[in-house]
């Protein structure tokens, strides 16, 4: 009997290959059409291959855990004559020759002779880069870029000098480029900079442009933000009982801690396809130093108390006041906690620090009407509003959700911090 | 006293027959009345009779004839018709002269002059410019005058040098180009000369294609533009450091030669500028050759196969704007 290959089937657009996750069927086991015989997984999903006719399985190619390109062939099926005829219409015709037939304006036929046939260069084909995405694809090439000349293009020498100076592409973001389509030329670049020549100028200190370079790396990646409120009185009337007197920050800091103990996937990160998980959960917290911030980072705060977590929180401050706290006591870490509240501001989008996933943000308390269901009133409650930025490669919506609303419930119940 | 380009190249013979006894010119017709094929030697065998001698036609005879007489401590001038014959001589130059000194110590100065380049309706066989081919083998000097001066002292530099010198006048600068006075000293060779100072590109170029270059640059200063224009003078040795240091003043690159576009003199003004200097650059270098077809007869078709200073301004226009 004919064998009709089993093909790995086109999974949506832009997916170019899946990887088998199992294999349902062994050679020799009868199958009917349209039967899910595998499934294969993509960056989007999981989903099945189905059999293209019904038949006989023959043989498996294919193997768990190898990706393979859609339209790979991963197996055959013993068929019909008719079923296997009806593949063979579809299977896609043998190229027809030779290569050098695709050299541009090279004539297919041999040359006459006498007719002043010589070889030709087709100066159509040769002299633009700019074949159309269209025509590349219908010729089964690649697509090809315009020549690199758009805005976001560095000439060798911009870049040189770029280097010279220390500057990143955050620097030229106030030139105007009048290169072609509006690039930054190195004129551009250096009538800038003698523009702000004149300007009163003075060497950032060595916190600002920490602050700055871990500002512009942590930016170089999808940031989001999700906000909920909370009611902070139950926080402000435990505090009361506690001795030292943790601060409102430290107590986000705690059920922060707490909410990434439960719920450890949250406590990861990203690097390339690898997730890494933290082997402890040390949280920073903001503190202002002057002309920038420094995090310095508690260790293990889902297993130290919040009474121990104010006494530590108390000598970093006062290291922090001496300007003695080490780079690596600001190392490492899942996350970080910054009480913007301080200054009055109601809420705000803090950037996690580069090698953090998320940074909660805390907001002033105020006084504010809240509907209570078993008083059928408004009641007056201190509220203030939380915000969690995350980097959303690591981290979703949902699940930085669920994380936010469990600090939330925390932040509402201290008995248990 | 006004002299031209070709009146440079006979007064300089002259005075090197003047001064050196181990002058002499040898070639076909240079002892004729005519003077050679373009009056380069006319009067010359007169003035200095036995000194100017007339060969068989066979360039490779001449050529080998001449680096015998080299070697036995004379200084041959070999003046080839053209350019494009001297490719009959490409042995006895490029295997003969070119390697004696590396491979027995002892050198081989000759100066073969070759008439380069195109004029009006000279076609395939009398127009080429042949600089790019006769740089790319080692042991030979190869020169591209521009100006009358240079075409003066470099001959002179070129019959003092020991090693192989290859001296390409270009046939249209002949009657072209004219200047009030010959100098007494030029340039050393091997260094280029800024022919005309700019801030907003570069034009590498020599021989012909420096004054279509210089022709460009002042049209397009009308428009508010500086270019920069640096005459070579000798392509090899190419002077690095000169073309480095005017593009780390402009940031941008035009090379310009009238060979034709494979390899050659500019391809390697670009290679060497985006390998030793690819910080420099603020936009991609360009080059301008010939076209990559024989050089045609007919005049219009001509005048479109070799850089004009309208093809090299509008290049020019479209660097500066990227």
């Amino acid at each position: 009997m004919p064998q009709v290959p089993i093909i790995m089937p086109q999974l949506g657009e832009s997916i170019a290959e899946a990887t088998i996750v199992s294999i349902n069927v062994k050679p020799g086991e009868k199958v009917v059409a349209d039967q899910e015989i595998m499934e294969v997984e993509t960056n989007k999903a999981v989903m099945g291959v189905t059999t293209p006719c019904a038949g006989e399985i023959a043989k498996i190619d294919a193997q768990v855990k190898e990706t393979y390109p859609i339209g790979a062939v991963l197996g055959y099926i013993e068929a019909r004559a008719e079923d296997a005829a009806r593949f063979a219409e579809q299977a896609p015709p043998e190229p027809q020759g030779e290569v050098a037939a695709e050299i541009p304006g090279r004539n297919e036929e041999k040359p006459e002779s006498g007719n002043g046939a010589h070889f030709q260069i087709d100066e159509s084909a040769v002299r633009t880069s700019r074949v159309s995405t269209q025509d590349a694809a219908a010729s089964g090439g690649l697509p090809v870029p315009a020549a690199a000349k758009g805005a976001g293009f560095l000439s060798p020498r911009v870049r040189a000098r770029m280097a010279e100076l220390q500057l990143t592409n955050a620097d030229l973001a106030g030139i105007a480029g009048t290169g072609s389509a509006n690039r930054v030329t190195i004129k551009d670049l250096e009538n800038y900079l003698r523009q702000i020549e004149s300007q009163t100028a003075s060497d950032a200190s060595a916190i600002r442009a920490g602050v700055a370079d871990a500002m512009r790396r942590s930016w170089s990646r999808p940031l989001a933000t999700i906000g909920s409120s909370v009611n902070l009185d139950p926080v402000l009337t435990d505090r009361k009982q506690r001795d030292p007197k943790p601060g409102p920050a430290l107590y986000v800091l705690r059920s922060l801690a707490l909410a990434l103990a439960e719920n450890p996937a949250a406590a990861a990160k990203l690097i390339g396809s690898r997730v890494l998980q933290s082997n402890s959960i040390d949280i920073g917290l903001a503190i202002e130093a002057q002309d920038g911030i420094i995090v310095p980072i508690l260790r293990e705060a889902d297993k130290t108390s919040l009474a121990d977590l104010a006494t530590k929180y108390d000598e970093l401050v006062a290291l922090g006041r001496q300007r003695r706290i080490s780079p690596e006591m600001q190392t490492g870490g899942i996350a970080a906690v910054s009480n913007f509240g301080t200054f009055g501001v109601e809420w705000g989008t803090p950037i996690p620090l580069p090698d953090q996933t998320m940074i909660l943000g805390l907001g002033v308390g105020k006084k504010t009407p809240r509907w209570d269901d078993s008083k059928s009133e408004f009641v007056p409650v201190t509220e203030a509003q939380i915000t969690l930025s995350f980097d959303h490669r690591s981290l979703d919506g949902g699940g930085a959700g669920r994380l936010l609303k469990r600090v939330i419930e925390l932040l509402e119940n201290p008995a248990q911090l | 006293m006004s002299i031209t380009y070709l009146e440079a190249i006979r007064e300089a013979q002259a005075k090197l027959l003047r001064d050196d006894k181990r002058v002499f010119i040898y070639g076909q017709d240079v002892g004729g009345t005519f003077g050679g094929a373009f009056k380069a030697t006319k009067g010359l065998a007169k003035e200095f009779p036995g000194r100017v001698l007339n060969t068989p036609i066979s360039e490779d005879a001449m050529v080998g004839t001449a680096i015998g007489a080299a070697l036995e401590g004379m200084r041959p001038i070999v003046e080839m018709q053209f350019a494009d014959f001297s490719s009959i001589a490409l042995n006895q130059i490029l295997n003969n002269a070119g390697t004696h000194y590396w491979r027995t110590n002892i050198s081989v100065p000759i100066t073969i002059r070759l008439p380069s380049g195109g004029t009006k309706g000279s076609g395939p066989f009398h127009s080429q410019s042949m600089e790019s081919l006769y740089a790319h083998y080692p042991g030979l000097i190869v020169m591209t005058p521009a100006t009358v001066e240079d075409a003066y002292t470099m001959l002179i530099d070129a019959v003092a040098i020991d090693d192989p010198v290859v001296y390409c006048e270009h046939k249209y600068l002949y009657y072209h180009l004219k200047a009030d006075d010959l100098p007494s000293e030029g340039m050393p060779i091997g260094r280029a000369r800024i022919a005309r100072a700019g801030r907003d590109l570069t034009i590498v170029s020599y021989s012909a294609m420096l004054q279509e270059s210089l022709i460009a640059a002042e049209e397009i200063a009308k428009e508010g533009f500086e270019i920069e224009v640096i005459d070579l003078r000798t392509v090899k040795p190419l002077d690095t450091a000169a073309v480095l240091a005017s593009v780390a003043r402009t940031g941008r690159l035009l090379a310009v030669g009238e060979s034709f576009p494979w390899g050659g003199a500019t391809a390697e003004v670009i290679a060497r500028v985006t390998t030793e200097g690819f910080h420099l650059l603020d936009a991609a270098p360009a080059r301008i050759n010939a076209k990559d077809t024989p050089i045609p007869y007919h005049p219009n078709l001509w005048s479109t196969h070799r850089p004009s200073s309208k093809v090299i301004a509008a290049k020019a226009r479209q660097l500066l704007r990227e």
